[in-house]
């Protein structure tokens, strides 16, 4: 999912005539002092695609341009989740009276609204202390979200009657706000009423679907801006990355972790079950990896390359599910490359391979360029190559020390 | 017998001219299925292996009778071409498309639950009936290296280890009455559960399979179904990814484990939840090969 800034989603909603505080994204203090000028007073927020950043401390209100100044110095360099904060969001503060809850996401087959009266604390929370607050709603893909639907979500939410039909037409136009940008997830937390009942979506969090960038190309950029690879990425899975954003062929992910065995195993139902039957065995996956079966050659020879570089790894296997359309010998190409460009030996470094389907001929005739590679006969299950592979990793590190 | 589709069904390509619709077409026919017709827009008139080809479903349908339409349409026409094919009056269809966005692949599920249209989908490599027809991708050009005839019901969230554990059955003296790659996505149009009924009413399966991943919630209405006591067919279950537990929550694995939602979703949670509502779940597909041995006593092989 890409998930959005704040800026970005607001201006989203303003666009669809979405009632939004007024706000400007800054990079410093300054600039963050020059913006409150203009308002009575304002709130200071770290621009960052996450939530709970009143919790982390990255959320002030302030009221002049000095105090703006402050804040703001305060909260940059601030680390929220995993986000560094390097820029701000400055709104305009408005008067709260009532605080409500609106969300859309999916659920099962079918996209799903949550209401709730109790909103401007986190969702979570509520769920856990008055469960019976919270509204949730199916919504249908054809019909969508009509006034009269919403006003019946509303009405289940016990929403003061004052502020149902405002409530209603809010949500109408947010569930075409979600529905239009692709979204996965919108939320707005809280949707404030001021006294008059004049209703602002004062909280807004929304994350893109990545299979419609497509169509939706002014999120492009933040698309490629965030990595399969949550947290903080070491070298080998930055270059895995790379190559899957610039290289042809379908998606691959890589992550390193602390075992042994350097495991390249598609497809992704394969990869799951491998990874359970190393562990299952006593040992551990120097990491995962998980790859559509078919022509990504260059990318593998890329994961490949990591995967032998990862000092943890000390040894590999290759293995695939039986290959119905996919190839065999490009994927054993993948490993000649890898194997010449790192010098590994593998008559020291136990490598498996369990690759059968078409090309599979070929594929074993360029393994026997390299001696020490144990290609594992045709009928040879997963089970075998996951119990091989682990015998021979645990007897070279008794070699190795 | 079988599920879904057989030696008489015949087969509408949606993308026959494509590169993959091309070659799944020729593997296809080779093994016997009935594709009567494809259809392209702008390529009507040509022949694709003998196929006559169309400009739009509702001329295909209405020149040649089609049972089913196999879908080899980028993700990037995905919407019109399904809801083309609901609109012509298919009942079901075979969308092999990966990468679908969600609100389209939510859209054309409910006007195909409005229509009584079966999707097997998305993201699927397909289903076979061994020795009579295939849709999709499913066992390449050589179905039979995998897929043999026999009284095993197969159903699996990926689509590799449809190969896998069909071959494993195989390996065994078994065989598979029909095989199918429900497909991996968030949103599938038939679930899990929907199969698995399909296969205890199919008199030709005497057991089920089921391979599940973490994420979805398929395996629960599976689960609910084994408890209220709805099959009489043993049904054994592999659930992969139990791995995912013993790592730091926020190692992301790729996209499976980003959608494990809670902790009812995680694959330890789906397979004490089977096991309990009286699921036969076995650790690798070594011991998948040795539990059905032991458990299925009907003729291993069918004779067809």
């Amino acid at each position: 999912m890409i998930r959005l800034t704040e800026d970005k989603t607001k201006s989203w909603l303003a666009a669809r005539g979405l009632p939004v505080p007024k706000g400007v994204a800054v990079n410093n203090a300054q600039e963050a002092a020059d913006a409150v000028t203009g308002f009575g007073g304002a709130v200071i927020k770290a621009l960052v695609a996450t939530g709970r950043r009143g919790k982390a401390g990255a959320v002030r209100v302030v009221s002049d341009a000095k105090a703006a100044r402050d804040a703001a110095t305060a909260i940059l360099g601030l680390s929220v989740g995993e986000h560094l904060v390097e820029r701000l969001y400055v709104e305009e503060k408005v008067d709260i009276g009532r605080e409500f809850y609106l969300a859309f996401s999916f659920d099962g087959r079918s996209p799903s609204v949550v209401a709730s009266i109790n909103g401007g604390v986190d969702i979570e929370d509520v769920h856990r202390n008055s469960p019976e607050s919270i509204v949730h709603h199916a919504v249908d893909a054809v019909h969508g979200v009509r006034f009269w639907d919403a006003l019946a979500l509303w009405e289940a939410a016990k929403a003061p009657k004052e502020s149902l039909a405002g409530l209603a037409r809010i949500t109408v136009n947010v569930w075409h706000a979600f529905h239009d940008a692709d979204a996965l997830t919108l939320e707005i937390n809280p949707l404030a009423a001021d006294g008059k009942n004049n209703l602002s979506l004062v909280g807004a969090m929304m994350g893109i679907d990545p299979n419609a960038i497509f169509r939706q190309p002014q999120w492009q950029a933040d698309a490629s801006e965030q990595g399969a690879t949550a947290g903080r990425p070491t070298a080998g899975e930055l270059a895995v990355a790379e190559a899957n954003r610039t290289l042809p062929g379908g998606a691959v992910r890589y992550t390193e972790l602390d075992g042994e065995i350097g495991m390249l195993v598609g497809g992704g139902g394969a990869s799951l079950l491998v990874h359970d039957m190393i562990l299952a065995r006593g040992s551990r996956p120097a990491n995962h990896t998980d790859s559509s079966p078919g022509p990504i050659t260059e990318k593998l020879k890329v994961m490949l390359r990591e995967i032998l570089r990862n000092p943890n790894t000390r040894g590999l296997l290759l293995a695939y599910n039986r290959l119905q359309m996919a190839r065999c010998d490009t994927k054993m190409e993948a490993l000649a490359d890898a194997l010449r460009q790192s010098g590994v030996d593998p008559r020291t470094f136990p490598i498996v391979v369990r690759l059968v389907g078409p090309t599979e001929q070929r594929a074993r005739e360029i393994a026997a360029e390299f001696p020490g590679i144990e290609y594992l006969d045709d009928d040879a299950s997963l089970d075998d190559a996951v119990a091989l592979i682990v015998q021979r990793t645990r007897c070279a590190r008794a070699v190795a020390e | 017998m079988s599920i879904l589709v057989n030696a008489n069904t015949r087969v509408l390509v949606q993308g026959i001219t494509g590169f993959q619709g091309r070659m799944d077409t020729e593997y296809s026919l080779a093994y016997g299925t009935k594709i009567v017709c494809g259809v392209t827009p702008g390529r009507g008139g040509e022949r694709v292996h003998n196929v006559p080809t169309f400009n739009t479903v509702r001329s295909a349908v209405s020149a040649v009778p089609v049972d089913a339409s196999l879908l080899y349409v980028p993700a990037t026409a995905l919407r019109d071409a399904a809801l083309e094919a609901i609109d012509a009056g298919i009942k079901l269809m075979v969308a092999t498309t990966e990468n679908v966005p969600r609100h389209d692949a939510a859209l054309i599920v409910a006007e195909a639950q409005r229509n009584g249209v079966s999707i097997i989908g998305f993201n699927t490599n397909g289903i076979i009936t061994p020795g009579e027809c295939k849709l999709g991708g499913i066992g390449g050009d050589h179905p039979e290296r995998s897929y043999v005839p026999g009284r095993i019901g197969v159903c699996s969230r990926s689509g590799g280890m449809s190969a896998e554990i069909s071959w494993t059955l195989k390996k065994a003296g078994l065989g598979v009455s029909t095989c199918v790659s429900m497909g991996g996505d968030p949103i599938t149009g038939l679930m899990m559960i929907d199969y698995l009924r399909l296969f205890e009413s199919d008199p030709a399966t005497d057991a089920m399979v089921i391979f599940g991943e973490p994420g979805s919630a398929h395996e629960q209405g599976v689960a609910s179904a084994l408890a209220a006591g709805e099959f009489r067919k043993p049904v054994f279950a592999i659930i992969a990814g139990a791995f995912q537990e013993s790592y730091p929550k926020g190692v992301s694995f790729g996209h499976v484990a980003a959608m494990i939602a809670d902790e009812a979703d995680t694959a330890t949670a789906k397979r004490r939840l089977l096991a309990d509502s009286g699921a036969i779940v076995v650790d690798g597909l070594d011991a998948l090969a040795l539990a059905v041995r032991q458990r299925v006593n009907a003729p291993s092989v069918a004779a067809r």
